[in-house]
């Protein structure tokens, strides 16, 4: 996607999902949560700053809201409890780039650097980005990360720097990044693939959280692949691709499936299914 | 072969000394290479033969960051290890794995390490060569220093395996009884419980099979006897016919935030509760087991009221979790340590175990666990018993010679048991180490060791939850990074080798691995199921290797029930709990600077420590979070900055371990508190371990505030609907059993 073409046909790249969306997709890329088996225990997390080359900002810049984790698990304690005790738990959120179909950061970019690939993936083209922000404060997810400083000397002093993946580059100062559901494995998947003269198959490509997610909470898959596993619970918790019409916060309110922030028509690619608790104890 | 060995004085060398064992035809084992083309080489010891440039290879080993066990595969590109995973044949990890596994690289790669031998010159340490190290090493263990029997003693974190052999090797030479195994993260009170009301100290635990599971502070999604294993099983627990947990403690763990009910009876009761569930189920004859009248007798004194008035718990409360083991029924219930590391921690669980008996759980969610068959190779579990019999030696001026592995005392003990200054005393101390931590810096010998990931080794998990016992093999994921570090087993090797000749057949611990492997067993296959002609190969390749064990049953006793709440009037009101968390576990991960920007699972708390009391206490002593407060036991006081949540019983105060270290690198070093210093040397009555949970303190504002770092602008969803909640009952209507 050269630049040229983006400037003549910008429109074409801004298209929601009522407008048909932006592509004929060659892969959909998506994922399922379930919060009822997520523990909370930040494998996931961890396992993302090993794949993806995330530096440790320290306690000064975390404190500033400058840490990188492209995968953090948040932990919510339910409001407005009158009880004295936190009596069913706490509540946890892996939260990520939600990959959203009809994405709020990509029309804002006035370089495109970060634009919609065929796979249905929010890209961010590090060389092209200059630093706006204007993505990060458009999203409502707040899952891009801004590399405020240059960390490649001070978070990876040697030999920690021999620990790095080589499958992609570490960003320097004034970037934007943020999850790209790996997408160097979806390109050693996809290259493999390829020599073997075969299609993708599911399982094919496991995202870094997916791998190392101990309870399996995370599944990853295509949805254009109608028999993925992803497909499969996208379809029995009743979450489509495509604009959210309903007027109910949920689609269905039968089962658990739900997408966050469903309800600004971002068409988020993560499923969450809603955590569940014994209220009869 | 110019040494005669007998076959059974071989075998007992390689760890596997019992009858019947047959031992094949095997050559000379030797470290051979490739080019001499006398074997497949399959490990990553060649890069430049393997590495494809561009082309990730992944190599089997096993994680070596807690005791565990979790069997990994290493992501191996162009010579140098990138990542880690769980490796799907083994039965402890199934392909999963942990934060702590995740980071293990940063440790390897630890900016830290120690890169050459040092020897205390004077006053302070230089760096030697390693003919000077082992020669000063010779002169105080080798067979002609003159230093024998007690005089010389051992302290190493949880080993198993071929470590465990040599290590057992060696102070049979030497003729020393003392090895002290240290870890302050264990189950021994638990162990201790099963091993005398089970027949077996570490049971298997059915977690998928129950229908409820009963956890009396046992943080088994966390740091309880094998966590990523324990994930797994709770997946499935979770899955089907939803499985309902409900975790009694006083302060919030990880598994305590995802369970259906969190209960925070009162600090140290947990033991009247369990035994007023028993009478409860006892008095509804809901129970499977018959018990004696003696018992129902002395169970009778636990009736509700008077629970209730004890443990905070509502008598209502307890009728339901009764009733509710009753209708679920398989249950499970289990405890750790906020239970069990009380003075009288052995009755707490006793009493809480008591529950699984007459529950009929007996064989059915806890069942006996396939042992390893060789005993010399099976797990020595750490516990804090050793560290108190440590800490007398050493004021009793009882060693010569200490010699430490994979466990740092100085740090973890209480400062009252002054562990540090009796180290003093001591003539001459080893450190097998790799990082310079507490206990390495004060030794006067330092022999730095291979990481995780450049070093050969065996491990036997200490849990086996499968039906076949299992052995993980540990190979190097690469070559060493540094030039001057060794192989923990190469230098215990080449240690034996002066004092028995029989040593001296195996040029490395490698070759010594391989022997050991390869002469196991007929019946001992190398991960894949059936026979292989084999074995070392199919070891390398799946990492673990398969050994059947002998079927056991569970032999259900009943011990003396007698749990009495432990009184205080000392002056301190409040109950400290020095709580242990996934991630930095008791501190060995606090140079790993991943698991320092990782916040904790349920304060969110970055890079330091924090006291979490609840909102009732703060009010009482005027705090908000980020104030900082003082906590003061008998033995010492520290402060750190509160953390105010409603995941706390109001009499207690909890201050994670893992901080406050005063070296152990850069990332460590001079951050947080360690809440271990201000423990008194209480002891468990029955199992004389360290009563962790028991110290009392006293808690005040030093009114100071700082921010206090921690992930999340908001405490709640504010209304946002992020995470939604649905009840059981729907999800059993939905999904449920069908």
């Amino acid at each position: 996607m050269s630049l040229e073409n983006i400037l003549e046909n910008f429109s074409d790249f801004r298209k929601t999902a009522e407008d048909g969306g932006h592509h004929d997709y060659d892969h959909r890329f998506a994922m399922s949560i379930d919060l009822d088996i997520c523990t909370g225990c930040n494998t996931c997390s961890t396992a993302c700053y090993a794949e993806n080359n995330l530096p440790v900002v320290g306690k000064e810049k975390f404190e500033k809201g400058q840490a990188m984790h492209w995968m953090r698990v948040e932990r919510y304690w339910q409001e407005d409890d009158e009880r004295d005790f936190p009596e069913d738990g706490a509540q946890f959120l892996p939260m990520l780039c939600q990959q959203c179909g009809a994405a709020t950061c990509e029309p804002v970019c006035p370089v495109a650097a970060t634009y919609h690939t065929p796979d249905g993936l929010n890209a961010q083209v590090y060389n092209r980005c200059i630093g706006s922000r204007y993505c990060s404060n458009n999203c409502p997810f707040r899952v891009r990360y801004f590399n405020f400083w240059s960390y490649y000397e001070d978070s990876w002093p040697e030999p920690l720097n021999m620990q790095l993946n080589p499958d992609l580059s570490v960003r320097d100062k004034g970037v934007m990044e943020k999850c790209t559901f790996c997408i160097q494995r979806i390109r050693t998947a996809k290259d493999t693939a390829q020599r073997e003269e075969r299609a993708l198959v599911d399982g094919d490509i496991v995202t870094a959280c997916a791998q190392a997610c101990p309870t399996g909470a995370i599944v990853f898959g295509d949805t254009q692949d109608p028999s993925s596993r992803v497909s499969k619970l996208w379809e029995k918790h009743d979450i489509h691709r495509g604009p959210f019409t309903q007027k109910k916060e949920k689609a269905n309110d039968e089962v658990r499936g739900y997408r966050i922030f469903d309800e600004l028509n971002v068409d988020p690619s993560i499923m969450y299914m809603e955590r569940v608790r014994d209220t009869e104890v | 072969m110019s040494v005669k060995v007998n076959r059974r004085k071989f075998l007992k060398m390689l760890g596997w000394g019992g009858a019947g064992t047959a031992l094949t035809g095997c050559d000379l084992p030797t470290t051979v290479t490739l080019e001499e083309g006398k074997e497949e080489v399959v490990s990553y010891l060649m890069p430049e033969e393997y590495a494809i440039p561009g082309i990730g290879v992944w190599y089997a080993s096993t994680c070596t960051q807690c005791d565990s066990a979790c069997g990994i595969h290493g992501r191996v590109r162009e010579g140098r290890v990138l990542k880690l995973e769980g490796n799907p044949d083994s039965p402890i990890s199934n392909g999963k794995s942990c934060p702590m596994g995740q980071a293990a690289v940063q440790g390897h790669y630890n900016p830290d390490r120690i890169t050459s031998p040092m020897m205390r010159k004077g006053n302070s340490l230089q760096a030697v060569s390693w003919d000077e190290a082992m020669s000063a090493l010779t002169s105080k263990v080798g067979p002609d220093s003159g230093v024998k029997g007690d005089r010389v003693g051992m302290i190493t974190g949880s080993v198993s395996g071929h470590q465990s052999v040599v290590i057992d090797e060696l102070l049979s030479q030497v003729g020393s009884k003392n090895h002290y195994v240290h870890e302050v993260v264990n189950t021994s009170v638990w162990s201790a419980v099963c091993r005398d009301m089970l027949g077996d100290d570490m049971p298997r635990l059915n977690y998928d099979k129950a229908g409820v599971i009963l956890s009396f502070g046992a943080d088994f999604l966390g740091t309880w006897i094998s966590p990523v294993h324990n994930m797994g099983e709770y997946a499935k627990f979770r899955s089907g016919a939803r499985g309902t947990l409900i975790q009694v403690e006083p302060k919030m763990t990880l598994t305590g935030g995802n369970a259906d009910h969190w209960v925070p009876a009162a600090p140290g009761t947990e033991g009247a509760l369990a035994l007023g569930i028993a009478n409860f189920i006892l008095e509804k004859g809901w129970n499977t087991m018959e018990v004696p009248n003696s018992v129902r007798k002395s169970l009778a004194q636990y009736n509700l009221d008077a629970v209730e008035k004890v443990t905070g718990v509502s008598v209502n409360k307890i009728k339901r979790i009764a009733s509710l083991l009753s209708e679920r029924a398989p249950s499970l219930v289990i405890a750790g340590d906020s239970a069990g590391n009380h003075e009288n921690g052995y009755d707490a669980v006793a009493s809480i175990m008591l529950l699984n008996l007459i529950l009929g759980n007996v064989g059915n969610t806890i069942e006996a666990s396939a042992k390893f068959p060789e005993k010399s190779l099976r797990a020595k579990r750490g516990n804090t018993k050793d560290l108190l019999l440590l800490s007398k030696a050493l004021k009793d001026n009882k060693l010569d010679v200490l010699i430490s592995y994979n466990t740092n005392p100085v740090y973890t003990a209480p400062a009252v048991l002054q562990v540090a200054e009796g180290l003093s005393g001591v003539g001459f101390k080893v450190a097998f180490s790799a990082f310079p931590d507490e206990t390495t810096l004060k030794a006067d010998l330092i022999l730095p060791i291979h990481s995780g990931m450049e070093d050969w080794g065996t491990h036997v998990p200490a849990y086996q939850p499968a039906d076949e016992s299992v052995m993980t093999l540990q190979q190097p994921l690469m070559e060493p990074i540094h030039k001057e570090t060794r192989g923990f087993g190469d230098i215990m090797l080449s240690l034996l080798k002066l004092h028995n000749k029989d040593y001296e057949k195996f040029a490395d611990y490698y070759s010594y691995l391989q022997a050991a492997v390869a002469n196991m067993p007929a019946d001992v296959t190398g991960g894949v199921s059936g026979p292989s002609k084999d074995l070392w190969t199919n070891t390398l390749q799946k990492g673990i290797v398969k050994a059947k064990a002998a079927a056991n049953a569970l032999a259900p006793k009943l011990v003396d029930m007698r749990f009495k709440v432990q009184r205080d009037d000392s002056g301190y009101p409040m109950h400290l709990i020095p709580s242990a968390r996934l991630g930095m576990w008791d501190g060995r991960h606090a140079n790993i600077p991943w698991l320092q920007e990782f916040p904790d699972q349920i304060a969110k708390v970055v890079w330091s420590s924090w006291a979490e009391v609840h909102p009732k206490t703060a009010s009482k002593l005027g705090v908000k979070n980020g104030d900082y407060v003082r906590v003061t036991s008998a033995s010492g006081s520290i402060e750190a900055q509160v953390y105010i949540h409603k995941g706390i019983h109001p009499d207690a105060v909890a201050v994670p371990m893992g901080q406050g270290h005063e070296e152990h690198g850069r990332y460590a070093k001079g951050r947080g508190v360690n809440p271990l210093k201000i423990l008194n040397p209480l002891m468990e009555r029955r199992t004389g371990e360290l009563a962790t949970h028991a110290t009392r303190v006293k808690v005040t504002n030093v009114h100071k505030h700082e921010v206090l770092v921690h992930l999340g602008g908001s405490e709640t969803q504010m209304g946002r609907r992020f995470v939604r909640t649905i009840s059981a009952d729907q999800l059993r209507r939905t999904e449920g059993e069908a």
